[in-house]
């Protein structure tokens, strides 16, 4: 039946058709298509610094819980720095300011107590004022065996703790002893809560003294982290169980809303003891918003301030030259490095770790991580204390010397047993695997990867004699040198398991000068202690050291007195907005009808 | 009839028990909550404190039995991660995925069934063809791929619709809806418009429709009331199905756009290792699901009187 055949053909010849054009117009549309917007879409109005305003953040996972006592981690601690002060704080470069004390503690002359005067009339959420009673009560709930508090290792300096905690201890012995004696168990609790430590005391209504076992200037930092910051215990006893969804603080800000895993609000504190502050009136944390949304909302002008970026979008703002005054990229406090066991060979030759030190390319690994890297070659990390970009000595790249080294070690022709390098699981773990991999390769030394989950990781490497080398980085507790040189360091760091020293680098002339620089009062002498300590570290190279992390932040045009802050992670606290915002015309995208004639070959005199 | 439906009961507690149990013995396979939870820096007695207060220091037939008996009595217990009973969590989720749920179906039914019905009865012309390609691109393209096109494109570019998020009025949350509501909806739209099409020619050929014809209905009463009266069926059958498809959409569009309903806390759980908080959902999407089968052979019964004697005579 020719009709049907026909019938047939054009309906095939139509589908084809129909394709042809479904096609055409994908391609048409997707060309007419707005660009993305190459800069921010809204400017503030300009003028004063004023009241008044909603400031939205983003994080791209769920946060835990605010209770300083417990919390250490980035997304809590955003949270902690709105809704609470501490006795002492930080400025942005590092050195510390008395915020809920009315001024820096008094010292005694042997360097082991320290007196806190209190500023009067600071009152908590709940309109109480906060007195040196619950500066006391915050430290010894905090420092509580039942707490479990992370924080506890950086207050064993104070004096009587270890009591304190025994006497606790063996208390809740008794106590689960009791067990079904009401009455015995009520006496025993009321005992338990009678207990206080013994290093600090309370001398009046403002005034409280911590002592300490030894002298140790690292106490201010201690006192600077959120672990000690005082909260009310009324609170802690109206939600025993979840405190850490119900804070109360004396902070700028209060907690208003809270939905797990989508958003958190923040209202301004009306009782806040800094006068006219904070200026925002509510600050908005969405939760859990993965970086390519956020980044689109953040363009869009839904978003005040973006931390996290896909590759792609990191190049593509890095190089948007409309929001560099809204950029930041600052290395942060933390250091990276190639760790060699100095008490395996070949790395127990200190030319060969040298060799190591002096091969490694910095600036290639910079280019292979798309420039995210700021490259050293020492121990103390950028904006801290004795931080010295002209150190003598320190790590760069230099093959010549390198080979140099590896003769010099009896090593001419390169090490003939390969050398076992642990390494993270993670796609950048492996990347920075083989950039050793290829570098040492040119010294003659061969690298064999041995990639391990982190669980792993941390156990083999703290392990004396387990791992012969290994790629790792440490992130500061508090900016002081001795958070790092310490802790990676010093002999006292070396256990049979969880050594932090993974080098296992023992060196009595520098555990005796970390140790003189720990007590010291005196900035600049304490400064030159560390800066020699530096010089024995490069010198002797227990790590090669490579890099420090950086971080691009970028905010809106109408956020002011932002900028990142090097010890609080997306620190939001004395910001102003600068309101209302404008939209920015001349930035817009062209309209989908301009585009769409823009494609149709018409004489125009403005072609992009 | 009773007794059709209390078999259809025990059939579905039966299925939502081996869901559950499957899922609870795999959620306790792939990892350790405490650690998962804490995080890298906890301390071991933080861990142990958190094992013991959640109970998960027992053995796992021990745990199974007290999951399944607070399950009995309706308590799913309290998510890990924050200590909210996981019930709470639910109650204010589950009503913004019904409201996407609500939106997703209204547009597939309109759409869909609109252009099938169209298209059925202008029969091999442009429109005919074009829409079912149309049709057929739209079951092919992933919602996670178009998902992140849309946004992309008509949100954030064109700016005709918000980049993603929930919004604080009713209002603010039915235009955030729209575009996963569309994105969700196209799957849908396109299997109904193509089966409505089908089943429509199939319909108007019927000798019924001839009577009606002959018998001097009009064109749109036939149409109409002959036609897609009859064609439904199949596609009421799909709606009910549809409600599984719907679900497991939520979990792909719902993180994409930041709709803060259950696919997003399905999600979220599950790369929390959330373990109270997924067997949540997966007990709501389970009795979810089940609904809508029952729903849906209620209602064929009802639109077509011959299968509600069938279903009488088999139970």
């Amino acid at each position: 039946m020719p009709s049907t055949r026909r019938t047939r053909l054009n309906e095939q010849v139509r589908g084809f058709v129909f394709a042809a054009i479904l096609v055409a117009a994908c391609v048409i549309t997707a060309m007419a298509f707005p660009d993305r917007p190459t800069g921010p879409r809204y400017e503030g109005a300009g003028g004063e610094r004023r009241r008044g305003g909603t400031f939205v953040f983003h994080h791209e996972s769920d946060v835990r819980g605010f209770d300083p006592h417990i919390s250490f981690d980035e997304l809590s601690n955003i949270g902690i720095k709105l809704m609470f002060d501490g006795l002492l704080d930080y400025h942005h470069d590092t050195s510390l300011y008395p915020r809920l004390a009315e001024e820096m503690p008094w010292q005694s002359e042997d360097g082991r107590t320290f007196r806190f005067k209190l500023r009067r009339g600071v009152r908590f959420h709940n309109g109480r004022e906060v007195t040196s009673e619950d500066v006391r009560w915050s430290m010894e709930h905090m420092l509580d065996p039942k707490i479990g508090s992370p924080g506890f290792t950086f207050y064993t300096q104070i004096d009587g703790l270890d009591e304190y905690r025994a006497a606790l201890t063996a208390l809740d012995e008794r106590i689960e002893r009791a067990g079904n004696d009401a009455n015995r168990v009520r006496a025993l609790r009321r005992e338990r809560a009678g207990h206080h430590i013994s290093g600090i005391r309370v001398l009046d209504r403002y005034n409280v003294e911590f002592h300490l076992k030894a002298p140790d200037q690292t106490f201010l930092n201690a006192m600077a982290m959120t672990f000690s910051y005082p909260v009310p215990r009324e609170n802690y006893a109206a939600h025993p169980e979840d405190v850490a969804r119900h804070p109360v603080g004396t902070g700028a800000y209060m907690l208003e809303e809270w939905e797990p895993g989508v958003r958190v609000v923040f209202k301004r504190n009306p009782r806040y003891w800094r006068e006219g502050e904070p200026y925002v009136d509510r600050q908005v944390f969405e939760l859990n918003l993965n970086r390519d949304t956020a980044f689109m909302r953040f363009q869009s002008g839904e978003l005040d301030h973006v931390h996290r970026f896909s590759p792609a979008d990191y190049l593509f703002i890095k190089q948007a030259r409309r929001w560099r005054p809204y950029l930041d990229e600052g290395p942060k406090v933390n250091l990276w490095g190639l760790v060699m066991n100095c008490e395996l060979p070949p790395f127990d030759n200190v030319h060969v770790r040298r060799a190591v030190a002096f091969a490694i390319d910095r600036d290639r690994w910079d280019r292979t991580r798309a420039y995210r890297l700021e490259p050293t070659g020492q121990p103390i990390p950028p904006g801290l204390l004795a931080h010295d970009p002209n150190l003598e000595g320190r790590h760069v790249f230099d093959l010549r010397r390198a080979r140099e080294e590896m003769r010099l070690a009896g090593f001419p022709n390169g090490i003939p047993e390969p050398v076992t390098l642990w390494i993270g699981e993670s796609a950048t773990g492996k990347v920075y695997g083989e950039l050793a991999q290829h570098d040492l390769e040119r010294i003659g030394i061969t690298v064999e990867l041995k990639p391990v989950a982190f669980p792993v990781f941390l156990q083999a490497t703290g392990k004396p004699r387990t791992a012969q080398a290994l790629i790792t980085g440490w992130s500061m507790d508090f900016p002081d040198p001795s958070n790092f040189l310490d802790i990676l360091f010093h002999s006292r760091a070396i256990h049979d398991h969880d050594s932090e020293n993974k080098a296992f680098y023992r060196n009595a002339e520098l555990d005796a000068l970390l140790d003189r620089a720990r007590v010291e009062r005196d900035r600049t002498r304490r400064a030159e202690m560390y800066r020699r300590a530096s010089r024995i570290l490069v010198d002797d190279a227990p790590w090669a050291f490579i890099w420090n992390d950086t971080k691009l932040e970028a905010w809106q045009p109408y956020v002011h007195d932002y900028s990142p802050h090097p010890v609080w992670d997306e620190f939001y606290r004395d910001i102003w907005l600068d309101l209302p915002r404008r939209r920015i015309a001349r930035f817009e995208a062209r309209s989908f009808a301009t585009r769409l004639a823009s494609l149709l070959p018409l004489p125009r005199g403005d072609r992009r | 009839m009773i007794q059709f439906l209390l078999k259809r009961l025990a059939w579905g507690v039966f299925v939502l028990y081996v869901v559950v149990t499957l899922v609870f013995f795999l959620t306790n396979a792939i990892g350790d909550p405490a650690s998962a939870t804490l995080g890298p820096r906890a301390g071991a007695e933080q861990l142990a404190a958190f094992r013991r207060t959640h109970g998960l220091d027992k053995p796992l037939g021990e745990r199974y039995l007290a999951f399944l008996g607070n399950l009995a009595r309706g308590d799913l217990g309290k998510s890990f991660r924050d200590g909210v009973p996981v019930t709470e969590v639910i109650s204010t989720r589950l009503p913004r995925t019904l409201l996407l749920g609500s939106i997703v179906l209204l547009i597939e039914l309109f759409v869909g069934l609109g252009i099938g019905i169209l298209a059925a009865s202008r029969r091999n012309t442009w429109f005919d063809t074009g829409a079912m390609g149309v049709a057929f691109a739209g079951i092919s393209a992933p919602s996670f791929l178009t998902g992140l096109l849309f946004l992309n494109y008509l949100a954030f570019r064109l700016g005709w619709f918000p980049v993603g998020g929930y919004g604080v009025t009713f209002l603010d949350h039915v235009k955030h809806a729209l575009l996963p509501a569309i994105t969700l909806a196209i799957l849908g739209a396109a299997t109904y418009a193509r089966i409505m099409r089908s089943e429509m020619i199939e319909t108007m050929r019927a000798d019924y429709i001839r009577t009606a014809r002959a018998k001097g209905v009009s064109a749109v009463g036939v149409l109409f009331k002959h036609g897609v009266r009859n064609a439904m069926l199949p596609i009421v059958t799909l709606m009910g199905l549809s409600l599984t498809i719907l679900v497991s959409g939520a979990i792909i569009a719902e993180p994409i756009y930041g709709w803060p309903g259950m696919g997003r806390l399905a999600f979220e759980a599950i790369t929390a290792l959330d373990v109270p908080i997924v067997i949540g959902v997966v007990v709501v999407f389970c009795v979810t699901v089940q609904i809508g089968n029952f729903l849906a052979d209620i209602a064929v019964a009802a639109l077509d009187p011959r299968i509600r004697l069938q279903t009488d005579r088999q139970t």
